[in-house]
């Protein structure tokens, strides 16, 4: 394969923030207090190692086939047909992942914002956002993901800031929780809002130094994993374990509540700005990897066609859920058995590959 | 082919632009919208039911009334292009039109009753400019739970307006026309922002009110308003909930306790204080407040250990041949106001406890920090509101008065 090798470490780095953060930020802190009370903050940082282990797994495996994707050196390790059968499940997973972010995406729009604004509407503007770009290649995928980062991060990092004018310290003790019957699952269902990271699988293929993927890795679910903890401590430093269990957005109402003097009144305006900037770039990635991994699936030489041909099928997906509670069961199931695909799988390709003592070439350094 | 693949290029074009015209869907102009500022929600009267129209129901079969009372729902709606932009440069307008119109209807929930008043007026409700809302000291001791389920729902609502209770007529109150701002429900919302700034009123916005109605170790309070003289407007205390009903109300002056314990910063109450020794007083003014609270079970009762820190001034004094000119008579008022605001302090604390009404939210200290007491013992607020009763309390205040004004002796 004739590849160009340009991604830098710091791209991959942004690619993979700007991946993770995502529809997922609005629910966030109602999943946390769910599983565990005042103990969401800690429930969310077991879900950042959980989630830090799938990405481990998945680098360490690039790391040891720097010129294949998780398509393609699976069936090197566990054989062709088995491996088929996985990345067809792999693909249908994202498929899944795509078609539902849209729709949260488009409900959350339709329910606060633009309430007259059909959701179909809503939903195809998103997908056309992801189908258009992602018919450009890796380079120019990351440059977008890298322009975007910086508004996606700093404006959540403001609203946290200001929000803690009426925190109270109170709301985060005990650190434990009181209850903790759900907590596996919640640690779960959070790990299952950072499954963008399986991106690395076929950027690792375009890194200049693939061997540096790791430091990547490390950096993304740092800064990731940080800035979703601080927006679980502030929304339950603000509302109280209570409260949050009344909202459904918790972290919509967090910018809702918090204002910045007379000047802006009500900070969801921008809020809302930026997270459509963030829901975009990771149905963008999301979007990306299906196009690639299919193309790679069928051992087809471009993606671009592909992208279009999927956007009917992600569009029906996204408009299955008959109402907004329905689409949340279906989200939280599809996110907690995607841990198998996202995580366990890998796992298994790993441990196989170091029993075969498999490795991929190494000898191409600079394409 | 390269004209085809133009006309081709510009078409994708087009069919890309229109999805942008979305954001047209919701476009109302603000001259189309009836703009509410203020909500006066009251218990209906006793005709109301005969006056209803069959809006959200119906007498036949199938849509049946909740077993709800009726209560009324007056709104205050600003009239396009009266709400003044800025000081009024007077003279030469013609007369005066009111900025606002006032309208009312009846309804078995908030929701209904907005309905009903939508099926009067021709343009959609527009709640995201609401301040206030004004509930009647009557309904709220039957409880606020009702109207508090479709003000979350709604995402037009802010989480900043806030939410008061009226001694009497709620609608009344919002009619209230003072003659500083020309918008009622506008000066009511300044007056509870500035009480915030003076440090006359804890913040207590609805999101905040919300929240403390939901912690299992805190009841919620509001603030209580009363007509003053027709024309104006008087924080009369704190509205104390327990659960979700109003169960009692505190004087002006247990507002100021009340934000002592809390430890809220900006200190705004002045109290009399005897200058021991003489027949004299003084008026002495808090500044600053600070407070730590600590908790301990003992005997398996909380122990709760307030202090309170206050820094205050001297602004009056009532007796002109008593002198106030050394720091030893300083420190002799200092210790009798610390122990006089001990004393009301416990005051407070006894009178809320009566009224099972933990506004200052010690059961929200026992929670986070005695996790396994509160498991084992408490778990829910009523069983809180017991212990609340049982508890033993102590208050510790230390006094400053750090200057006396500008006058010598």
């Amino acid at each position: 394969m004739n590849q160009l090798r340009e991604i830098t470490v710091i791209q991959t780095t942004c690619i993979l923030i700007s991946t993770i953060i995502g529809v997922g930020v609005l629910p966030l802190p109602l999943f946390g207090v769910k599983a565990a009370d005042t103990g969401a903050p800690l429930v969310t940082f077991l879900a950042i190692m959980i989630a830090f282990l799938g990405l481990w797994v998945i680098t360490k495996l690039g790391i040891r086939f720097p010129n294949q994707s998780i398509i393609q050196y699976s069936e090197t390790i566990i054989g062709k047909w088995p491996a088929r059968i996985c990345n067809f499940l792999v693909i249908a997973f994202f498929l899944l992942l795509t078609g539902l972010g849209a729709r949260e995406f488009g409900e959350v729009v339709v329910t606060a914002v633009l309430r007259e604004t059909p959701i179909e509407v809503t939903v195809i503007v998103m997908l056309l956002m992801a189908a258009i770009p992602a018919r450009n290649d890796i380079n120019i995928f990351s440059y977008i993901h890298v322009f975007f980062l910086p508004v996606i991060l700093s404006p959540g990092l403001i609203i946290v800031a200001l929000s803690l004018k009426n925190a109270n310290v109170l709301y985060l003790q005990p650190l434990w929780g009181h209850d903790h019957k759900v907590m596996i699952l919640g640690i779960l269902t959070i790990a299952a809002l950072f499954q963008g990271t399986f991106i690395i699988t076929i950027l690792i293929p375009y890194m200049r130094r693939p061997k540096k993927a790791m430091k990547a890795s490390l950096w993304a679910i740092g800064i990731a994993g940080t800035f979703y903890l601080l927006i679980v401590i502030a929304a339950v430093s603000v509302f109280g374990p209570e409260e949050i269990k009344q909202l459904l957005w918790p972290t919509l109402e967090l910018a809702r509540t918090t204002s910045w003097g007379r000047v802006l009144q009500r900070l969801d305006v921008i809020f809302l700005v930026v997270w459509v900037t963030a829901v975009f770039t990771t149905l963008y990635s999301s979007y990306l990897f299906m196009a690639f991994s299919i193309s790679q699936f069928f051992h087809l030489r471009d993606h671009k066609m592909l992208s279009y041909f999927l956007l009917p099928l992600v569009f029906v997906i996204a408009m299955y859920p008959k109402n907004s509670l329905k689409m949340y069961e279906v989200i939280v199931l599809v996110g907690t058995f995607g841990l198998i695909l996202t995580i366990i799988y890998p796992c298994v390709l790993l441990v196989m590959a170091i029993l075969r003592k498999q490795e991929g070439h190494r000898t191409i350094e600079n394409g | 082919m390269g004209n085809h693949g133009n006309i081709i290029r510009l078409l994708c074009v087009i069919v890309l632009l229109v999805p942008l015209l979305t954001g047209c869907w919701d476009s109302v102009d603000i001259e189309d919208r009836a703009v509410v500022l203020a909500i006066a929600i009251d218990k209906a009267e006793k005709n109301a039911k005969e006056n209803e129209a069959e809006i959200s129901h119906l007498k036949q079969k199938g849509f049946r009334k909740p077993q709800e009372k009726m209560i009324r729902v007056t709104a205050q709606i600003a009239v396009p292009g009266r709400i003044p932009l800025g000081p009024d440069t007077g003279g030469g307008t013609g007369e005066e039109k009111p900025p606002v119109w006032v309208l009312s209807a009846v309804g078995h929930t908030l929701d209904d009753a907005l309905l009903n008043l939508q099926q009067e007026v021709a343009d959609p409700i527009f709640l995201g400019h609401l301040r206030v809302i004004i509930i009647s000291k009557d309904l709220a001791k039957k409880g606020v739970k009702r109207f508090n389920d479709y003000f979350r729902r709604n995402p037009e609502i802010r989480r900043s307006a806030w939410l008061a209770i009226s001694n009497g007529n709620a609608a009344k109150l919002i009619n209230v026309a003072p003659k500083l701002e020309r918008v009622p429900a506008l000066y009511i919302a300044a007056m509870l922002e500035n009480g915030v700034k003076l440090g006359k009123f804890p913040n207590d916005f609805i999101g905040l009110f919300w929240r403390t109605l939901s912690s299992k170790g805190q009841d919620a309070y509001l603030p209580f308003l009363k007509v003053k003289e027709e024309e104006n407007i008087q924080i009369k205390g704190l509205a104390n909930f327990s659960n979700a009903k109003m169960v009692g109300m505190t004087e002006p002056l247990e507002i100021g306790l009340y934000m002592g314990v809390m430890g809220e910063r900006k200190g705004g109450y002045g109290v009399f204080v005897d200058v021991p020794g003489t027949k004299a007083k003084v008026l002495v003014e808090a500044v600053h407040r600070k407070s730590r609270v600590k908790t301990v079970i003992r005997n398996g009762k909380p122990h709760v250990q307030i202090k309170i820190r206050y820094e205050g001034q001297i602004n009056e004094k009532d007796h002109e041949k008593v002198e106030i000119n050394k720091s030893a008579v300083i420190k002799r008022i200092e210790k009798k106001a610390a122990t006089d605001t001990e004393k009301s302090v416990k005051g407070l604390i006894r009178k809320t406890q009566q009224m099972q009404s933990d506004i200052f939210g010690f059961g929200e200290y026992v929670r986070a920090k005695h996790p396994t007491y509160w498991n084992e013992n408490v778990k829910t607020k009523e069983n809180w509101h017991k212990l609340y009763k049982e508890g033993t309390y102590e208050v510790k205040v230390v006094f400053h008065i750090r200057r006396v004004g500008m006058k010598a002796e």
